[in-house]
């Protein structure tokens, strides 16, 4: 029952993405378009160059030839649909072409090779402080939910509550005037010193870059996961098995862990990837102020530069991580909580 | 459910939410806020900041990158401040052939410890004229700045700065105190001319500067030939200080109090239009998939997930920078995407209310779908809706000004996350231009705050469980 379940949420997620990518090939299909056109002209320009002692005649012929059999190659000659089409099967298929200007770290040209480098390091940065803040949080959180309406309570849910709309690229600039510029304490930008020592100097050289952007991440982060599971695990506790637990002389510390925690742990689990997927696709800005060279900076590269093969990879790519991601956390929903039978008819 | 039924339970609510003390801050904050915006002409320093922000000419005469008044109360060297004088004194001698001499003085009390950056001096004047502007310096010595003869005025403003137009005079004022040596030193660019004007006469004033305080005279003297036809009036002077308004300027000269209270009425604009707009279909949205069930909610229901799952800001960027859309196309885009955040949990409760025995009371006696839906309903979710439009205005907040940091904005208005884009483009992190970069972002901070005090309140209410009373 669960491998049928596991196939048709599978199917499902892929039939969406397909859809989310139609709709975002249909947006960009003006601008792709023009940036097609600019790069066969390009072409036909290069090699009607390379033609020598050829008469003016003979090159106009040619490049007239190429310039159909380019846009044909293309596409550019069919239907808006057929274009929309093609375009969304070429971005499932992960086939984006060469970029117009950006390049990978080895100079090359593939979308797919610059993408696949910047993933990793959104991911290293975005993982690392997720962890972070879960732990933070949940850890605040329970120590909230043994005395709701204390002084640290209260005190914690009002500094969410100031941190709740606290741009985080605001206080990444505050935090990069005060540390780097002021303390001279942290590096302003990038993930490693150029050249990138060697050995195990190299993960401290990291460490060292990362350290502010994972504080920033971190000072707003956490207080959030805190309230929220502060009020799930608030829930469990009021339910009669924690009273009986407590009545049977269970250690306060063994009904926290054991038995709440357990209960809570699905949303708080939900929450956690959800928090981390909207991270990994919103750091567009905090990852440009730190010029930290992950997807989200690739993306506001690609933005500036007008280079599309890149943008439209990026955001596919995107795209497919959060797919993927509550693809993975439906499927996962069932270890987590016993109670909920995946499967059946809800 | 009557209206007034309707009404006694947003009473109760309210009962309730007025024991919330945090809830109370954010209104007080909020109704401070929209006052703000009520006032705006009454508050601005500088009044035609709306039309004018991106318009150079407009702010002239401030000085670039300086630091709030206020920050002289924690220095010990005081800076002069940036001031406006219109207080001026007009004086006619009738001259011989029905010719005037008309004279504008006005007062200058200088007591900073450094020179003020310029002394701008504006007139307007019609007709041909010839004038001179000088200083008289409280130890009784006059500079003239400038003479000029202006031809074929048509009521049009005479800009004269002391630093570019006064510079040779203030030079030869210098040369009676200082050797033809020691000024060789220094080149007459090297030296400002206010430094000079505002020095202390003796040798070596051209080496270190000792203030002389007092009150300064600026004196602006035209003879007007003809009286009938022509005339200078409405003189004012600004002293462009080294400190200059309430928050400060940019690298533009532009006055960041002003833009401040600007972008207050767009923030709160973005938050309520997009969060309002997008609740409101949400829940709409939420309860129709919930009540009719079946089909419809799986149609319903796979077009909310394909929504939910499109990553929104880089979408919103995309769309931004190959659109350019203005504010209000920019809050439609938003509300395209922000709607799908309540449907989930308005689905929820709409599939309990659904089973109660008065909706199936209401439907045995023939009542429509849409009656049962707005009026058994909707009313129900009020409170809930104003939970999810209070905690959903500080995203929508955030989302415009990430947008307009990326310089996508609307450029016909002033945003903080503008004046925040501007405050990186000038590099303001890296020359600790804090008062440009720490104002607007705890602006949207603060605004966030209030929505959450408010939401977050309400929020405790519907959630009895949560309830630590």
């Amino acid at each position: 029952m669960y491998k049928w379940f596991a196939f048709k949420r599978i199917l499902k997620g892929i039939f969406t993405y397909a859809i989310i990518i139609f709709v975002l090939s249909a947006l960009f299909n003006t601008v792709t378009d023009k940036t097609v056109r600019a790069e066969i002209e390009e072409q036909v320009r290069a090699e009607s160059s390379r033609l020598k002692n050829v008469p003016p005649a003979a090159i106009q012929r040619f490049q007239e030839q190429r310039r159909i059999d380019l846009i044909q190659l293309y596409r550019l000659d069919r239907p808006l649909l057929e274009r929309i089409l093609y375009q969304t099967w070429n971005s499932l298929t992960f086939n984006f072409g060469k970029s117009t200007i950006i390049k990978s770290s080895q100079g090359e040209r593939d979308v797919l090779t610059i993408v696949g480098e910047a993933l990793p390091r959104s991911l290293l940065l975005f993982t690392t402080a997720t962890l972070f803040e879960i732990i933070i949080g949940i850890a605040l959180g329970l120590k909230k939910a043994q005395k709701p309406g204390g002084s640290m309570d209260r005190i914690t849910s009002v500094i969410t509550m100031i941190v709740y709309g606290m741009p985080t690229f605001w206080l990444a600039m505050i935090l990069i005037m005060f540390f780097v510029y002021n303390l001279k304490l942290f590096p302003s930008a990038g993930m490693h010193t150029v050249p990138p020592p060697e050995g195990i100097m190299y993960f401290v050289d990291l460490l060292w870059h990362m350290a502010l952007p994972l504080l920033t991440l971190l000072l707003i982060g956490f207080w959030g996961v805190a309230y929220y599971v502060r009020n799930i695990v608030l829930g469990v506790l009021q339910d009669d098995y924690i009273m009986a637990a407590r009545a049977r002389g269970i250690p306060e510390h063994s009904v926290l862990f054991g038995h709440t925690l357990r209960t809570a742990a699905p949303p708080i689990m939900t929450m956690s990837i959800l928090s981390l997927l909207a991270s990994i696709t919103g750091a567009i800005i905090f990852e440009g102020i730190f010029s930290w060279p992950g997807l989200g900076n690739l993306y506001w590269i690609a933005v500036q530069q007008n280079d599309i093969p890149v943008l439209m990879g990026d955001l596919t790519i995107t795209t497919g991580i959060y797919q993927v991601g509550l693809i993975i956390l439906d499927l996962t929903y069932g270890f987590m909580d016993p109670r909920i039978k995946v499967g059946g008819k809800a | 459910m009557s209206t007034n039924t309707t009404q006694s339970r947003l009473g109760e609510f309210w009962g309730e939410f007025s024991k919330e003390k945090s809830g109370i801050v954010g209104l007080i904050l909020l109704a401070l806020c929209v006052l703000v915006v009520i006032f705006e002409p009454l508050i601005l320093p500088w009044k035609e900041v709306n039309n004018k922000w991106r318009d150079i000419d407009y702010w002239q005469d401030n000085p670039a990158s300086a630091p709030p008044e206020w920050t002289n109360f924690f220095s010990k060297t005081k800076s002069p401040v940036t001031q406006r004088l219109t207080k001026a004194t007009r004086e006619e001698v009738d001259l011989e052939g029905g010719a005037k001499m008309v004279t504008y003085t006005l007062d200058y009390k200088y007591e900073a410890d450094k020179a003020p950056l310029d002394v701008i001096f504006h007139i307007s004047g019609t007709g041909d004229i010839p004038m001179v502007v000088s200083i008289e310096r409280p130890d009784g010595v006059k500079v003239d700045l400038f003479q000029r003869f202006e031809q074929g005025l048509a009521n049009q403003d005479i800009r004269i700065s002391a630093d570019n137009d006064g510079r040779n005079s203030a030079f030869a004022f210098v040369k009676q105190y200082e050797s033809e040596e020691a000024l060789e030193a220094y080149s007459s660019s090297s030296l400002r001319t206010t430094d000079l004007l505002f020095n202390t006469a003796q040798q070596g004033m051209a080496r270190q500067f000792k203030p002389l305080k007092g009150t300064y005279k600026l004196i602006a003297q035209a003879m007007i030939m003809d009286p009938a036809n022509m005339d200078i009036k409405d003189p004012y002077v600004v002293v462009t200080g080294s400190v200059s308004g309430l928050l400060g300027t940019d690298d533009s000269k532009r006055d960041l109090a002003s833009g401040l209270i600007a972008g207050m009425k767009w923030a709160l604009l973005i938050g309520f239009l997009t969060s309002v707009v997008s609740v409101v279909i949400g829940v709409l949205y939420g309860i129709i998939t919930a009540y009719f069930g079946g089909r419809v909610d799986s149609v319903m229901m796979f077009i909310f997930q394909i929504v939910n799952s499109i990553p929104v800001l880089p979408v919103l960027i995309v769309i931004s920078a190959v659109f350019k859309p203005n504010i209000y196309m920019l809050i439609l885009v938003m509300v395209l995407f922000f709607w799908t955040g309540s449907v989930m949990t308005v689905r929820s409760m709409a599939l309990q209310i659904k089973e109660e025995t008065y909706i199936e009371a209401a439907k045995a006696l023939g009542a429509k779908n849409g009656r049962i839906i707005f009026r058994h309903m909707v009313p129900l979710l009020i409170p809930y809706s104003f939970a999810s439009m209070a905690l959903s205005v500080p995203s929508a907040i955030v989302y415009e000004s990430s947008v307009s940091l990326l310089g996508l904005g609307d450029a016909t208005i002033v945003t903080w996350g503008q004046i925040l884009h501007d405050a990186m483009q000038g590099a303001a992190v890296l020359k600790g231009l804090w008062w440009w970069i720490v104002p607007p972002g705890l602006l949207i901070a603060i605004m966030g705050m209030m929505f959450a005090f408010i939401g977050f309140s309400m929020d405790k209410i519907l959630h009895p469980k949560l309830q630590t009373r």
